[in-house]
């Protein structure tokens, strides 16, 4: 049959026809919405058994129980604890992203010893055996050139079993520099000290307070224990009031019941004003000041002389009339308390002002008792033989500590970690060899940056245990990789700010993930390398060995619950609460109530930048998670540029969301431009916790680091870091 | 299903957020997040095409300082009854991949009917509804702990707060398993209500006179349940879609900031 | 070349003139189908629509040209139904912009969608209470009307109808046109309307809603009437664009007042009720909803008053004086300009009514979100123009499109 060129044309259009009335064009169309529906591309998450593991969440010192929801050996979602003492079921939003910190980009999946040079991000990969040997084989070295104090070391905490095997190794080798992050425990700690006589941690009884003035603390913001202090507010707002003493609008002051804005450093002097009214009106708790106080006579002429409500409102800003109605409602509230620290509490702070403040808490009568103060002795159930100490470790114990923390200067404060850089910088002391940090990312988290990295780079072994590629695992030699905390078991003792003591206790919730290793177990493992005495001071197989011989008769009940309280505590009474030379409480005076002037030229630097905290942003070794990071609003972060809040008062010409330099005497950064009513003229904030240059995609390279624009100031009695913001203008970009 | 319930009487669940607890801590954000599958992505500042069933928004009073005054208010779907069923975004829907349960009075969204033509997101004055402009991508690992309760959308289609319906399916399973027709209280809680700190959200059966949401805010059948808590109100009550989230506040500037008043219209707050 | 093709009697370019604007034209064409691939197979990324402009740019593009193509579902009511027998000599045409129009909205509805693979889901799940619904069902079958009105006209190819086949079938076609265009009417009263719907029963959106009776917002009736009324402003702006390109009078002028003079009626009468249903909206439903007028244009950078007025008085009234007066209509610059107004109106309309109401901010704490199409979004949204200006040249160059104008021709 010829084909011509009709019949060809009449059989494509004749099969173009039949095939579009055939099935087949359905069946197609059918097939291909199926296909939309399922795109392999898009992840079906697997089901199976579900089951429930209970844990502590240690991703601040919050200590919340939590309950982790799994499917198989998949961690599927975390949810707090119900029951638990501290949080109740309620979470904050950086527990709640917990699963995303382990199963995140930023793992350290195995020991990683560095190739490049420093900070630039090229590592080897090296077993557990060759790094362990790697650290002993160093601290070995120092250790016989007899200079083993020069070994310093950085944790996040100083309690609990690891922290306290890795101060106890550090003593059997021989360096007296094991320092804690420090935070507003440091002072309230030197305050009881210095006021009470106790070495103890402050409890707050914030669940029975009725009014609760609070000089600057972000009581909703993640001040003390955050789920614990939300839970509380929220029963302020059932019965009680909230009186927020700051300068800015914060989420606490939108919250109390009444926001008395102040100039920025001149608490110290509202609350001895506030002192003095209470004194005058006699509104005091008679009993306490007579009988359990000392003191109180030098103190009463001192705020009479020198704190009248009229001065102080010059200084403060704070009405005259304002000052006596807040000392009327304080002290004539059945269970007043007075609570102070900077937004999260991360800066320790002035001295004075926490006297000052705990002195309002005094005059009422409220410490130890319901809705007051309360004295938190660490639980004591850490019961090791003490360490015998060798030749080498004892010289090296004997050395002077390189942060000056317990000198003749400093001899109250126990740990100074912001004077750590200068003092490596200055040289002054004797040189840093080797630095180990721990739960802890100093490289973001210490003011001025520029000289802690100069001060990094100048030690010539640094050794990370973060479970995170963090910026100070950046800046290390070598990185041992713990596990986090849904893969380890881990003790938690008393969180921040709790009235009781209770242990909690972290349980693997999924198998390690990757070849990383406990912490505790790495301290072991280096202790048996080493022999000798350090070895004897470490009798324990295994962390769990330790850990579980550590909490005795606890154990089952940990394992359990959760957690453990001590049901027979109550607070002390105040004929033994003192251990002050004079046995009672003590209206101690170091130095005078000024400010705490802060860095920067006036003319140069015509407004004051403060920092700003949030529960939406994690500011300490942790960094915001995805989830975290995009609750953060539009008026914190816009694209990878900051937002800088400030009073369109002195805005002075930058409109909403423009772009501008804001500069310190630290340093610059490029910043926009926020107008906020909420915030006192003259004052430019800036959110805490951006400005990450590690970690993962999420969280990198968005905003600024707060601490690359500031120094630390020392307070003149704790030596501890009380800036409270620094001098600073914005220029146009 | 509707066979089932026959001897049940119908649920409207809904929700009571008290605005003076709420801190705006941002947790009721990530527990829903975590407990949805919602997908992130590197950049989430522009929160125009930021996937958030909860957001949390933040108002001011618009005084200047000291007078300057703050409240956070978060947004879930608001699941509006409004007439009979006929929420704002179900009608508009061309594929009925948006439903309106009348048994539970839930706004359902079904994401392999829904072919992503956004009429639902114009119709919608609560910007409840996101749209997956992009393929969801979890890094590398970060799959493993996405939940097999609720199936992660695909680019392309429309998504929303469902009151974790999947809970309510699981705890009516349980509940059939045990011989009950009925569900307690607190078998069946949105994942938010549970992680709130404050403990500012509450969830329930509106219909349920037990139920704290009934009792706090007294919703009003006969005026398309209007609160008669005088300090509860509800966002844009005005235009009439009658949403099942109410919110307290004990301040004025708030319970006005809830819907639109021309100027020295009625004072009070809550009408 | 191609002269066998070219219908007998008239002048057309040379071959290589018209191929050479086809390759131009059709360069904007494959940049608007590169872009039309990017978001198929990219997603919605690559548009700048978000969560606020769900409706952006393209659904404007989409009711624009369905009100624009309007004039042929006019025209025809006007020449079968009303038996308007001059009209014939431009129904033609009206038709094949008609065609265009409708086949633009359909792909550009194709490409809006997140998920095109399941978009006949609106007629498989359809909900009968969505607008939506009811404009897929409506356009697809006045589409399907339009090809039926069109395909005559391609029959009448000369060579395509040497075909005995394709002869007889458009004669028969032809005699029963008169049905397809009252059902082509029908349906269109019915998506113009419904369009209209889409905005006005957004009762969540006080800037969009509207009352109206039963289950039709006022919105569903003017959009009707706006497309009625602008549909044949359009086609007799195209009818002189075209006549300015090939420079030649395609239509008499008899034929062009007539439909101005309807068309100019329908526009006055249009803004007459629309000044109302504004009227009505801004004292009655709007406060209602506690909003004023003004808060719907102000505290934006974009829209003010100014467009309201741009709508209504200068796009409707002034359109709507010169068209329904003789001078006016006679007045060649008039007219031009009168049409080219009306059929701006029509857009701006559809503009505000999918755009604005995007924009404005319902809840109290919220402000005004704004918006500028990508590239890919622009792209897209040429790429029906050109395919139309492609579709005009062929058909103009092979089909006898005007039947006045070989008569013209010889007169001239």
């Amino acid at each position: 049959m010829k084909v011509c060129r009709r019949s060809f044309l009449s059989l494509i259009i004749g099969g173009a026809a039949g095939t579009a009335l055939s099935p087949l064009p359905l069946k197609l169309m059918d097939d291909s919405s199926i296909w939309s529906q399922a795109w392999p591309w898009t992840p079906v998450p697997e089901d199976g058994e579900v089951s429930h593991v209970g844990s502590i969440c240690t991703l601040c010192p919050g200590g919340c129980g939590i309950t982790v929801r799994k499917v198989n050996d998949r961690a599927i979602k975390i949810e707090g604890m119900k029951g638990h003492p501290v949080n109740n079921g309620g979470i904050c939003v950086l527990g709640l992203s917990g699963l995303q910190l382990l199963y995140g980009p930023t793992r350290v999946k195995t020991p990683l010893k560095r190739v490049g040079a420093r900070g630039e991000g090229r590592w080897e990969k090296i077993s557990w055996d060759e790094a362990i040997a790697e650290v002993v084989k160093k601290l070995g070295g120092l250790r016989e050139k007899g200079k083993s104090h020069t070994v310093a070391c950085i944790s996040g905490t100083d309690r609990g079993t690891v922290a306290q095997l890795l101060g106890r190794f550090l003593t059997v080798y021989g360096s007296p520099n094991f320092i804690r992050i420090p935070s507003i425990q440091d002072s309230y700690e030197l305050t009881m000290h210095l006021m009470q006589g106790v070495q103890a941690s402050a409890g707050f009884d914030v669940e029975n307070a009725d009014f609760v003035l609070s000089f600057g603390s972000g009581l909703i913001e993640g001040w003390g224990s955050p789920v614990r202090m939300i839970k509380a507010n929220s029963k302020w707002k059932e019965r009680g009031k909230v009186v927020q003493i700051e300068s800015r609008l914060s989420n606490t002051a939108a919250k109390a019941d009444k926001w008395v804005p102040i100039n920025p450093g001149t608490e110290a002097a509202l609350a001895l004003a506030i002192a003095n009214v209470i004194i005058q009106k006699s509104l005091y708790n008679a009993d306490f000041v007579k009988n359990y106080s000392s003191g109180f006579e030098e103190f009463k002429q001192m705020v009479l002389n020198e704190f009248s409500p009229d001065d102080v409102s010059g200084i403060t800003g704070v009405s005259a009339s304002t000052i006596e109605s807040l000392a009327k409602s304080f002290a004539g509230s059945s269970k007043p308390l007075a609570v102070c620290g900077r937004g999260q509490g991360e800066t320790p702070g002035s001295l004075n002002e926490f006297m000052a403040v705990h002195t309002l808490n005094a005059l009422v009568g409220n410490i130890d008792k319901k809705g007051g103060v309360w004295t938190v002795p660490d639980p004591d159930y850490i019961k090791w033989p003490e360490v015998e100490m060798d030749r080498i470790a004892a010289n090296g114990m004997s050395k002077a500590r390189i942060d000056g923390a317990g000198s003749k200067r400093y001899p109250d404060t126990r740990y100074l970690l912001d004077r750590l850089p200068n003092a490596i910088n200055s040289g002054k002391e004797y040189p840093v060899e080797a630095l180990f940090v721990a739960g802890a990312n100093p490289v973001y988290t210490i003011p001025d940056s520029k000289a802690v990295k100069e001060a990094f780079n100048k030690v010539p072994f640094v050794v990370s245990f973060s479970s995170y590629m963090d910026e100070t695992a950046v800046n290390s030699d070598l990185i041992l990789p713990n596990h986090v905390f849904l893969e380890r078991y881990e003790d938690v003792p008393t969180p921040v700010g709790l009235q009781k003591p209770i242990i909690g206790l972290s349980k693997p919730v999924v198998k390690p993930l990757f070849n990383t290793k406990h912490l505790g177990d790495v301290i072991l493992l280096m202790a048996k390398a080493f022999g000798g005495q350090i070895a004897k001071a470490f009798p324990w197989d295994s962390y769990e060995v330790c850990l579980k011989e550590t909490l005795g008769n606890k154990w089952d009940k940990l394992i359990n619950d959760g957690f453990w309280a001590d049901s027979n505590f109550r607070p002390a009474v105040w004929g033994g609460a003192f251990h002050t030379p004079s046995r009672k409480f003590e209206f101690v005076n170091k130095g005078k109530a000024e400010s705490i002037k802060i860095e920067g030229d006036e003319k140069a630097y015509p407004l004051i930048l403060m920092p700003y905290d949030s529960m939406r942003l994690a500011s300490g070794f942790i960094g915001d998670p995805p989830f975290v990071i995009k609750t953060v609003e539009d008026t914190v972060l816009k694209g990878k540029e900051i937002v800088v809040e400030v009073n369109p008062k002195s805005a002075r010409g930058f409109r909403e969301g423009d772009q501008a330099i804001l500069s310190t005497p630290k340093g610059s950064v490029k910043v926009r431009v926020h107008h906020f009513n909420g915030i006192m003229p003259g004052l430019v904030a800036l959110p805490r916790g951006l400005g990450h240059t590690a970690y993962d995609e999420y969280l990198a390279d968005k905003g600024v680091n707060f601490n690359e624009l500031i120094g630390p100031v020392e307070d003149p009695v704790s030596g501890l870091n009380a800036a409270w913001g620094i001098r600073a203008k914005l220029t146009r970009a | 299903m509707k066979e089932q319930h026959k001897n049940t009487k119908a649920k409207k669940y809904g929700m009571v957020i008290d605005l003076d607890k709420c801190t705006g801590c941002g947790a009721c954000m990530a527990a829903c997040m975590a407990e949805n599958n919602v997908p992130f992505k590197k950049d989430e500042s522009n929160k125009l095409d930021s996937i958030t069933w909860m957001r949390v928004y933040s108002l001011t009073n618009g005084k200047k300082f000291p007078e300057a005054d703050m409240c956070y208010i978060p947004r879930p779907c608001m699941h509006c009854e409004a007439h009979n069923g006929h929420a704002p975004c179900v009608s508009v829907c061309p594929a009925v991949a948006t439903d309106y349960n009348h048994e539970t009075g839930i706004v359902s969204q079904i994401y392999t009917r829904c072919f992503g033509c956004r009429y639902c997101m114009a119709a919608c004055p609560y910007h409840a509804r996101y749209f997956n402009w992009w393929d969801p991508v979890w890094p590398d690992g970060m799959e493993k702990y996405l939940s097999p309760n609720v199936s992660p959308r695909m680019r392309g289609v429309v998504e929303k707060c469902s009151f974790c319906f999947h809970r309510y399916q699981l705890a009516m399973n349980k509940a059939y398993v045990e011989g009950r027709r009925e569900l307690e209280e607190d078998e069946y809680q949105t994942s938010c209500t549970q992680a709130c700190p404050a403990g500012a959200i509450i969830f329930g059966d509106l219909n349920n006179p037990g139920h704290a949401v009934n009792q706090i805010a007294k919703p009003d059948p006969k005026h398309g349940g209007r609160p008669m808590n005088p300090h509860a109100f509800r966002l844009l009550e005005r235009l009439g879609t009658n949403p099942k989230v109410y919110y307290l506040s004990s301040r004025e500037w708030v319970r006005r900031a809830g819907d639109n008043y021309i100027k020295d219209e009625g004072k009070q707050g809550n009408h | 070349m191609d002269s066998a093709l070219i219908p007998e009697g008239v002048k057309r370019c040379s071959f290589g003139k018209f191929i050479f604007w086809i390759i131009v034209v059709g360069a904007v064409l494959l940049w608007g189908v590169f872009a039309m691939l990017l978001c198929w197979f990219k997603g919605l990324n690559q548009t700048n629509m978000n969560d606020a402009y769900g409706f952006a740019v393209w659904i404007w593009a989409d009711l624009a040209v369905i009100a624009l193509g309007g004039g042929a579902f006019f025209t025809g009511l006007l020449r079968y139904i009303f038996g308007k027998d001059e009209l014939k000599n431009i129904i033609n045409y009206a038709v094949l912009i008609g065609f265009i129009c409708y086949s633009s909205a359909l792909l550009i509805l194709a490409i809006d969608i997140g998920q095109p693979l399941r978009g006949w889901f609106i007629f498989w799940h359809a909900n009968v209470h969505s607008m939506l619904t009811e404009v897929a069902f409506c356009l697809s079958c006045y589409f399907a009307v339009l090809t039926i009105e069109y395909i005559p006209l391609i029959l009448e190819n000369r060579q395509v109808d040497k075909v005995p086949f394709f002869h007889n079938l458009s004669h028969n076609m032809h005699g029963i046109m008169a049905i397809f265009a009252a059902t082509g009417a029908f349906l269109s009263f019915f998506h113009q309307g419904s369009l209209g719907g889409v905005a006005g029963v957004l009762f969540g959106r006080p800037f969009a809603y509207r009352e109206g009776v039963f289950i039709w917002p006022w919105t569903f009736f003017l959009f009707t009437w706006s497309a009625a009324a602008c549909g044949p402003c359009f086609t007799i702006f195209i009818t002189w664009i075209t006549e300015k390109i090939t420079r030649k009078k395609l239509v008499k002028k008899n034929v062009i007042m007539l439909l101005a003079k309807i068309a100019g009626w329908m526009l006055a009468t249009y803004t007459i009720a629309k000044i109302i249903d504004t009227w009505y909206w801004a004292a009655v439903t709007v406060p209602s909803k506690g909003f004023t007028l003004m808060d719907f244009y102000s505290n934006n950078p974009l829209y003010g008053i100014w467009i309201l007025v741009l709508e209504i008085v200068i796009c409707g009234v002034v359109p709507s004086i010169i068209l329904i007066t003789k001078k006016g209509r006679e007045s060649s610059f008039l007219l031009i300009s009168a049409v080219f107004l009306g059929a701006l109106g029509a857009c701006v309309n559809r503009w505000v009514m999918v755009l604005q109401v995007m924009a404005v901010p319902v809840m109290t704490f919220e402000s005004w979100p704004m918006y500028f199409p990508s590239w890919q979004e622009i792209a897209t949204t040429i790429l029906p123009v050109a395919y139309g200006i492609i579709l005009i040249m062929i058909s103009y160059r092979y089909l006898p499109i005007f039947p006045q104008e070989r008569e013209i021709e010889q007169i001239g």
